[in-house]
Formats: C-alpha cells, structure tokens, sequence
C-alpha cells in the first residue's frame, strides 16, 4: 500500500518508548506472575517463598468458591456487557438518529455523564440509588416492590450499575458506525418493500458487522476485569453472591495474604481474556493487521 | 438487496439518513419511539438524583428524606486542603502526568503500525490487542510485589509509569485508527519532497490528527482520573494519594453518616472531568466520540 | 537526524524512569523521622489525637527528630491489608506500628517487626506491666515485640429504658444464652420500633464478628478453637453448631438488626453513636471500649450514657461454672524491623506509653490498663464507672489463639455466620463449609482437629 521511506531502524525505533513501557512495567510484573503462581508467597506470615509446583492450580480446581466467583464473572459479563451495554448502546443509537438536536442532547448527554463519572462515585451512585431508603425504593414503594437490591438481588444491581455506566461507550460507537451507512441502502431496500425489521437486519446490521465485533471485544474486555463498582457497592457480598473472580482474588491476595493463590488466579484470568482477545481477533478479520 | 453499489457519497454532517425499524417517521411508531428514549433518559439521571440532591441538603444520609433545607454548606464542609485540593491536586498530576506520556509514547508507535506493513508490526498489534483484555486486578498483585522490591512503592512517577503502560495498548490502538484514516496520500506528497518519515509525521500527521491525540488524552485522563484501585495499592502515604482514593476512604469511613458531605466531595471531584469532556465536544461538535478509534 | 530524535524520545524515557526511581523519596524515611502508622476510623479517633500530642512532647524532648503519623482510615480488615502492603517495602514499613495482638505473631513471622528486649532491659517502666501483658509482645522464639498499650474485655451492653418498657428486671443478670434470647424477645414483642439485640456479624464487621459476636458464644460453650495440647485447629464440634445456631436464632427471629444493615462496614459505629444515644437499641454485645465513645473527649459525647445504659456478663451457653464469659484482645505498639533508627522508634513507644499518657489513653479509649500504677492511679478509676465492672471481668477472659493462621480462621468464622444470617446455608452446611475451607487453609488435615 505505501512505499518506505523510512529506515527500518527509525521505524522499530519508533515502537521504543512505548515497548520500554510495555516491556518493564507491563511485562515484568506478568513475567512475575507466572513465576509466584507456582509459589507460597505471601503478604505477611511468613518470609520465606517456596517453589509449591502446581499446588495453587490444584487448590483452585477443587475451590468451589473460585468455580463460584467464576460462573458470576460470566454472568456478570454477558449480563452487563454482551446483553445490557451492546444491545442498550445499539437501541439508542438507532433510536437516536434523526431525532431533533434537544432529543439527542439530552438522551446521549445523560447516558454519556454515566460514563464520564469517576466508577467510585458511580458506586456511591448505585449504593444510594439501590439502598433500602434509597430513591428506586422511594419510587417502587407505590407498588409495593420495595427491596434493599444490594442485598437481594446482588448480582442483578452490580449488572444495572455496569451498563449504566457502560452503555455511553456502545452508543458512541454505534452513532459512529450508523453515520456511515449510506441511507441509499435503506431506500433502495423500502423500495423492495422490506419492513422496518428486515431493514435493520438485512441492511443496517451487515454494514456495522465489524463496529459490533471491535466494540463486543473492547468490553467484554474490560468487564471481564471489572473490580471497582463491585468493590464499592458490594465488596462481593453478601456471603459471596457477588464476588466475581477479580474480588475473589484480591480478597486472597490482600486479605488473607494468599498473594501466591491470587496469582494464580489471576494467571486463570488472564488465559480467559486472552481466548476472548483471539476470537475476535479471528472474527475482525482486519486485513491489515 | 445488490451489494454492488457505487462509493456512497460523501456523508455530510448533517445529512438526514432515511427510516428503518426505529425511524418511522410518524404515528404510534413516533410515539413509541420517543416513549423509549424518555424512558432511557430517566433510567440513566435518576441513579444521579440523590446525589445531587444530598450535596445540597446539610446533614442529609444515606435515606432519600427531602427534608427541603438547602444550603451549600457540605461543599463548605468539604473544601478544605486535606479533603479537596491535595487530593485532587494529586490527581491533575497523576492522571495528567499519565496521560501526557501515553500519548508521546501511543503515537509514536502508532505511526509504523499504521504506515508500514511488517511481521513486527503484525506481532505488536497483536498483542496489543491481548493487552486491552488483561485484568488490571490481576497485574496489581506482581506490580506490587516488583514495585515493593524495587522500593518505587509510594512513588508518583513510578505509579505514572505504571499507569501510563497499563493505558498504552488501548491508547495505541486508538491511535492506530486514527492514523489510518488520515489519507496516506498527503504523506506521500511530502516523500516526493524529500521529508522523512518523522517530518511527515510532525508536519502533516500531527496537525491532523489533533483530535484524535485530544481524544486518546481525554481517554487516559478520564480512565485514570477515576482509576482508585492502582494507587490505593501503590501509594502509601496519605498526602500522596489522588482523590479517587480518599473519596474511597471517606465513603467506607463516612459513608452512612455523613452522605451529604460525601455527595459534595463526589461532585467537586467529577466535576473536573465532566468540563473536559464538554470543553471537548464543543470544540470538536457534536460529532467528538471515539469515531475513529474504535472502528475495526 | 531521525535516529537522534528517537534517541532524545528515548532518553526522555529514560530520564522519567530514572526520576521514578529516586522520587519518592519524600516519604520520611530518613534517619532522623519517625513514621508511625495507626488506623483512624469511625468513631475510633481517641489513638489519633493522643498521637498528635504525643507527637509534639516527643519532638520537644528529642531535638532533630521528627515524627510523622502516618493514619490508615480504613475498617479493621482493610487497617490489616494496608500495614502488611507498607511493610513488604523498606521504602515504606513504619517505623513503629499499631498491632493487633492477634495479629503479632503473623507479622513477627514475616519479618516485618524487630525484637525490643535490649531497649526494654533498660527501660524502667517495663517492670510496671502485669505479667500478662509481657506475654503478649513475646514471640514463639522467647523475644518481645510489643508492648501493650491496654486490653479489654466484652460484655453485655443494654439499654435500662428499653427493658423496664419490656416489662424486664433492671439491673439485668442473664444466667443463659436463653435468657437473653428471652429477653430479647420480650424487647420485640413489647417495644415497636427497637433492635432488640445486636451481635456483630458477618464481613462487613471484620474481626469484631468473630471476637464480639462468635468467640463470646464459642468460649462459653464447652469447645474452643484450638487444642493447645495437640497443637491443633479444632474445625468441628458442637459448640461451633450451637454458637452458629444462636446467631441464626437472632437473625431468623429478627432480635438482630437486618442483615443488610449488619453486614455494613459501619454498623459499629452506627450502633454506638447512633442507635444507642437515641434509644434505638435493646442490648448489644460488645467491648469494654464503647463508653469512650460517649466520653467528652470521644466523637460522640453523650453524657448521661451512664444513666441509660446498663452493663452485664455474657453468660455461658447453659452457665456453666464459672457463669460468665469474655473475650479480650488488646492492641501493642511495634517497632519496625526496617526501622533506620531503633533506638529513637523504640523511645517513641516508651513516651507514648509512659504512666502519664498510658492513663491519659486508656482512659479516652475506655482501654483496660495492663501498667500496675495506671491500674492503682485514682484519676483513672475514677474517670469511667464501667471500669471496674469490665476490669473485674479479667478473671474469666479467654483469648484468642493468637496463631499465623488465626486471620484465615477468623475470616472463616465470618462467612459462615454470614451465611447462616442471610439464609444461604443451613447451620450443618455452614459448619461444614468452615470445617473444609479452614483444613485448606491452616495447611491440610493433619493440622486440625475436632471435638465432641
């Protein structure tokens, strides 16, 4: 496509600072993990670190409550990123287009101040929204539905609160991606008498095939290492109805001084992330990647 | 239902695309229509509500009770050295300071990625891509076990370091999206002129692109301004923490008593990003969004 | 000219790492500061201030030393994570710490404290301390790591207003777990609007659930924790059964708070300055030090608690001899093992700990004194009714097996009385759980017990 100009050592040169980045404090600590994943090491109790072989990799594997920490992890995945922001982000955005300016405005304004919020102060959001005196209980006393959600229904408040604050990124990147379908398309297909329905799916949907695949990756991504809103609204609990894989581990880590055990958790993690990453590497299909 | 259509015209700005499913134009579908987006604009503020109503209500709790006093006096309360400034001082820095190197570093990179079709570049991007999806939580544990050995714990720059290189594989493929819809051909004009790959990425590149630099920036600003967990485990000393960090410990501290105060700190400590990011649009239009940087 | 400018972008890096690498060193951590980390939360302020005072007698008396507090305002379980996450570095381990003396021993395992016999020997305070507290600073290996600032005991608190309403005794002497279930009950059936009992619970609570709500249960039955003679966990026996059953007694019935309300990181501090100071609360089972809270000096000043509230023994399961039962803890001061100066840290300790500010403390932090001359000093028995009550209860405390596995046991005992409090497992399910999770945790089956 182009043609060089440029040495191949300017160029590699070019990648330096952010490989150094990477390299040192990226890769290091990752390089690390894989290390201490295989050891005792711990955050106090004991200054010794001993080599245990796959002991941490055993001890989870018969850990009903990592496998546990692990089916909420991808309840909350797919509850809150695949499902709710994808599918909420795709409506608005449809929903949005050729409304009037104020409509746009206040529509994708709100739900993009969600996004800008700091995640603690989006949890003590939440935390308020969803307490027992809190302003949903305030609204669906008239109905006599009135709960403490955060301790109810765990793991359905920390979803709500996900896609809260995640739909704005979905929507910004499907307003993107419906802009450059070409309203011919539509014409030509209402022409051919296709409904709204088959419109959408026939039509609008192919052309953003790829802006739904980068966007389904970017946060399945990022929730898969969600830990903050969780942390502040539930801190996993109660019990451990909501304690995904991320608080699981910093709990043995930091809590009960298991860094080895979090470690390899983490390890488990990142394999995880890893898969998702490859399969829509594979599903992008970016041919000039 | 052809698939062999011309180049689509250029789009303009405002161009009305024509219906589909969601825009019938008139009648029941209209009003259903807007009956939806109505419903999503109160699901989305009402999470806001007591918040903000708290902020202004002295000695109001955890319990939505209006008690319809108002005053400024929580922000009172609140605005003073150790709660506000230092905090929120130590995060112009940090996140700042991140965002600042991110960027040098991401479009740097994002340059030969964009440009140059090599194996390396292939690899690179790569993982890049298998960096976005690592658990921050999970490198946390072994940063602090290196940082501790290394005795860069409770340092700022360290800690910038850290986040800066935790940023740079979404900030690069942004970056690299960006790039690639600036027309190579400008580029090639300033080859024919002799220029080097540098010049003509200072000189044609750069100008260009400076949305996209402002959006990675803005990016990694916001991302890191509400980044708590990472600091909360590197920094130890109290006057060195950001305030995503001491709104924590307020919250776990305060939380249930002292909801109104909390509210207040929470807005002053928002409200920084929220001007950015509308200081942002509006130099930008309304089209400002991740457009380029997500695109696939 | 385009290698150069990637040189100069390099350098530019290289300079920000290097900058990275001495940049901290803003900490204090020269020869001549003092850190000292404490916690500082809620309503426990009384540490933080005496600190600030002790701050400046010491700068006074030691002229180029500096002393910089380092407070941790985090709950009790994020307190621990904090301090073993500042000392794993050099750069940032206090040079004296506040430590639970449950947790000593773990910490003295990691290498995070440094042994005080050489300055003790020449301290002449050290033979003011019962025999008792010595034991508490000293290690497995015979050395003394801390000294103790005071101890405590825990008891039942109860509300006098509350139970003359309800149609009960005042004062109040329980002979059984069952009459003050009784009670309880009487305070839910005949006082709307009242939690009749709180017993600390679950996560949210920390160790206070497992030392003021389980172990005040467990040690009054006939079981306990750990077999001294086997050196050994006991993770089973029907004492464990029955303290899990009374709590989930307390919940079922709804004597206790609501769970959601139980289980906050706050509800400690809610229970004393807010619940109890307006009449809210029936009883609560809870330690010597909450008073201190409602002293002038404490962040709730309330001073006719001593008219409204009464206080009295927990009671063994059935009352068993000797009747009655608490738990007590206590709290040391610590120097580093990374400390630069040892001396100067550990001269620290000894003003903070002299009789003067021992009293002073003791007495705004309703503490127990374990100095024979505080205990004996007219001011300090004087300065709290309490006292003498919660003192006396010294006589029948246990204390808790204070062990490097003891937090994970700990941690166990809080989820299973959170699962039985919220209804996820059934007591035997619950008993079972701990059982399982604690044999993984402490090292494997050869390294616990149980009991009949």
């Amino acid at each position: 496509m182009t043609t060089s100009t440029a040495p191949r050592a300017a160029r590699i040169g070019a990648f330096a600072p952010a490989l150094l980045l990477l390299a040192v404090f990226f890769a290091g600590p990752l390089i690390w993990a894989v290390y201490s994943a295989f050891t005792d090491v711990a955050l106090t109790g004991s200054a010794e670190v001993n080599f245990i072989g796959v002991d941490n990799f055993t001890t989870m594997w018969n850990d009903a409550q990592f496998w546990n920490s692990l089916w909420l992890t991808l309840i909350f995945v797919v509850g809150s990123a695949v499902i709710g922001q994808n599918t909420l982000g795709l409506l608005i955005a449809l929903l949005l287009r050729g409304r009037s300016q104020s409509a746009r405005g206040l529509v994708s304004g709100l739900v993009i101040a969600a996004w800008t919020v700091p995640e603690v102060v989006a949890g003590f959001c939440w935390y308020s929204y969803l307490h027992r005196d809190g302003t949903l209980n305030g609204i669906l006393g008239w109905v006599g539905l009135d709960q403490n959600w955060l301790y109810t229904t765990p793991m359905l408040a920390v979803i709500l609160a996900n896609v809260w604050r995640g739909t704005a990124f979905s929507m910004l990147v499907y307003q993107a991606a419906l802009n450059d379908v070409p309203p011919e398309l539509h014409e030509a297909a209402a022409v051919d008498g296709a409904s709204a329905w088959q419109r959408l799916r026939r039509v609008t949907l192919p052309l953003i095939r790829r802006s739904i695949v980068s966007n389904l990756m970017l946060i399945t991504l990022q929730t898969l290492a969600a830990f903050g809103l969780i942390y502040v609204m539930t801190k996993g609990g109660p019990g451990n109805k909501s304690s995904t894989t991320p608080i699981y581990m910093y709990q043995e880590s930091f809590q009960f001084y298991k860094l080895g055990y979090g470690t390899a958790m983490a390890l488990v993690l990142l394999v995880i992330g890893a898969i998702f990453s490859l399969i829509y590497v594979r599903l992008i299909k970016v041919d000039n990647l | 239902m052809t698939q062999t259509l011309a180049p689509p015209p250029p789009v303009k700005a405002k161009s009305r695309p024509t219906a589909d499913l969601t825009m019938p134009g008139r009648g029941p579908m209209r009003f259903a229509v807007y009956l939806v987006l109505v419903i999503v604009a109160i699901a989305f503020f009402l999470p806001f509500l007591w918040l903000v109503v708290a902020s202004i209500q002295p000695g109001a709790a955890l319990s939505a009770d209006i008690t319809w006093q108002f005053s400024f006096k929580n922000f009172a309360d609140v605005l003073n050295v150790d709660t506000i400034f230092r905090p929120v001082l130590n995060s112009l820095i940090i996140s700042g300071g991140t965002a600042l190197i991110t960027v040098f570093a991401a479009t740097l990179a994002a340059y030969p990625l964009s440009r140059y079709r090599s194996r390396f570049g292939r690899l690179f991007l790569y993982g890049i891509l298998f960096s976005t999806g690592l658990p921050i939580t999970a490198v946390m544990v072994p940063v602090y076990t290196m940082y501790s050995q290394f005795e860069l714990t409770d340092s700022v720059p360290a800690l910038i370091l850290f986040m800066a290189a935790s940023s740079l594989p979404f900030a690069i493929w942004m970056m690299k999206n960006f790039m690639d819809s600036v027309p190579v051909e400008l580029e090639e004009a300033a080859w024919t002129d002799g220029a080097g790959w540098f010049q003509s990425l200072r000189r044609i590149i750069l100008p260009l692109m400076i949305p996209g630099l402002t959006v990675v920036f803005v990016f990694t600003f916001v991302t890191q301004w509400g980044n708590f967990f990472v600091p909360f485990i590197l920094l130890q000393s109290p006057e060195s923490q950001p305030a995503s960090v001491t709104i924590y410990t307020f919250f776990s501290t305060y939380g249930q008593v002292a909801y109104g105060q909390l509210a207040a700190f929470a807005i002053l400590y928002t409200l920084p990003v929220v001007l950015l990011y509308t200081a942002m649009s509006r130099v930008f239009g309304g089209a400002f969004s991740l457009t380029g940087a997500v695109k696939g | 000219m385009r290698p150069k400018l990637v040189l100069a972008a390099l350098s530019a890096l290289a300079l920000t790492v290097a900058a990275a690498g001495c940049g901290g060193s803003d900490s204090g951590a020269d020869d001549k500061t003092i850190t000292i980390a404490y916690q500082k939360f809620g309503s426990f302020i009384q540490l933080d201030k005496q600190l600030q005072d002790v701050k400046k007698e010491y700068e006074a008396a030691h002229a180029g030393y500096t002393v910089k507090l380092l407070p941790i305002e985090a709950s009790e379980n994020d307190y621990y994570t904090k301090l073993s996450l500042m000392n794993r570095s050099p750069k940032t381990a206090p040079d004296v710490m506040y430590e639970d003396t449950f947790l000593i021993n773990t910490d003295i395992q990691a290498g995070f404290l440094a042994p005080i016999d050489e300055y003790l020997s020449g301290w002449k305070d050290w033979s003011q301390f019962t025999d008792a507290a010595k034991a508490a600073g000293k290690a497995q290996d015979g050395k003394t790591y801390g000294v103790p600032m005071g101890t405590d005991t825990r008891a039942l608190w109860y509300d006098k207003g509350i139970f003359q309403k309800a149609g009960l005794t005042v004062p109040w002497e329980p002979k059984s777990w069952n009459d003050v279930l009784t009670a309880a009950r009487a305070i839910k059936q005949k006082v709307p609007g009242v939690t009749p009992l709180n017993v600390y619970s679950g996560k949210g609570a920390g160790e206070g659930a497992t030392m003021q709500g389980f172990e005040m249960l467990l040690y009054g039955t006939k079981h306990t924790l750990y077999d001294d003679a086997q050196k050994k966990w006991i993770v089973q026996s029907p004492g464990f059964n029955d303290s899990l059953n009374f709590i989930k007694t307390i919940f079922d019935e709804k004597l206790a708070p609501a769970p959601q309300d139980a289980l906050d990181p706050n509800w400690g501090t809610k229970v004393n300055t807010e619940l109890f100071p307006t009449g809210k609360l029936g009883i609560s089972l809870d330690g010597s030090w909450v008073s201190s809270t409602w002293l002038e000096s404490g962040s709730k000043p309330w001073p006719e608690w001593n008219d409204k509230l009464g206080y009295t023994a927990m009671p063994t399961q059935n009352g068993e001899a000797p009747g009655k039962i608490s738990m007590s803890g206590g709290w040391l001061l610590s120097v580093g093992a990374n400390a630069k100066d040892k001396k100067a840290s550990f001269d620290f300790v000894a003003t903070m700990l002299n009789k003067e500010n021992t009293k002073k403390y003791d007495i705004a932090a309703g503490q127990i004194a374990e100095r024979k001359d505080v205990a004996a000093d007219p001011e300090y028995l004087k300065s709290n009714p309490s006292l003498k009550f919660f003192t006396d209860l010294v006589e029948v405390t246990k204390f808790r097996p204070a062990y490097p596995d003891y937090p994970n046991v700990s941690n166990g005992i809080q989820v299973a009385m959170e699962s039985v409090m919220t209804g996820q497992q059934s007591v035997d399910q619950a008993a079972k759980t701990f059982a399982e999770s604690t044999t993984a945790a402490v090292g494997g089956p050869d390294k616990v017990t149980t009991a009949q």
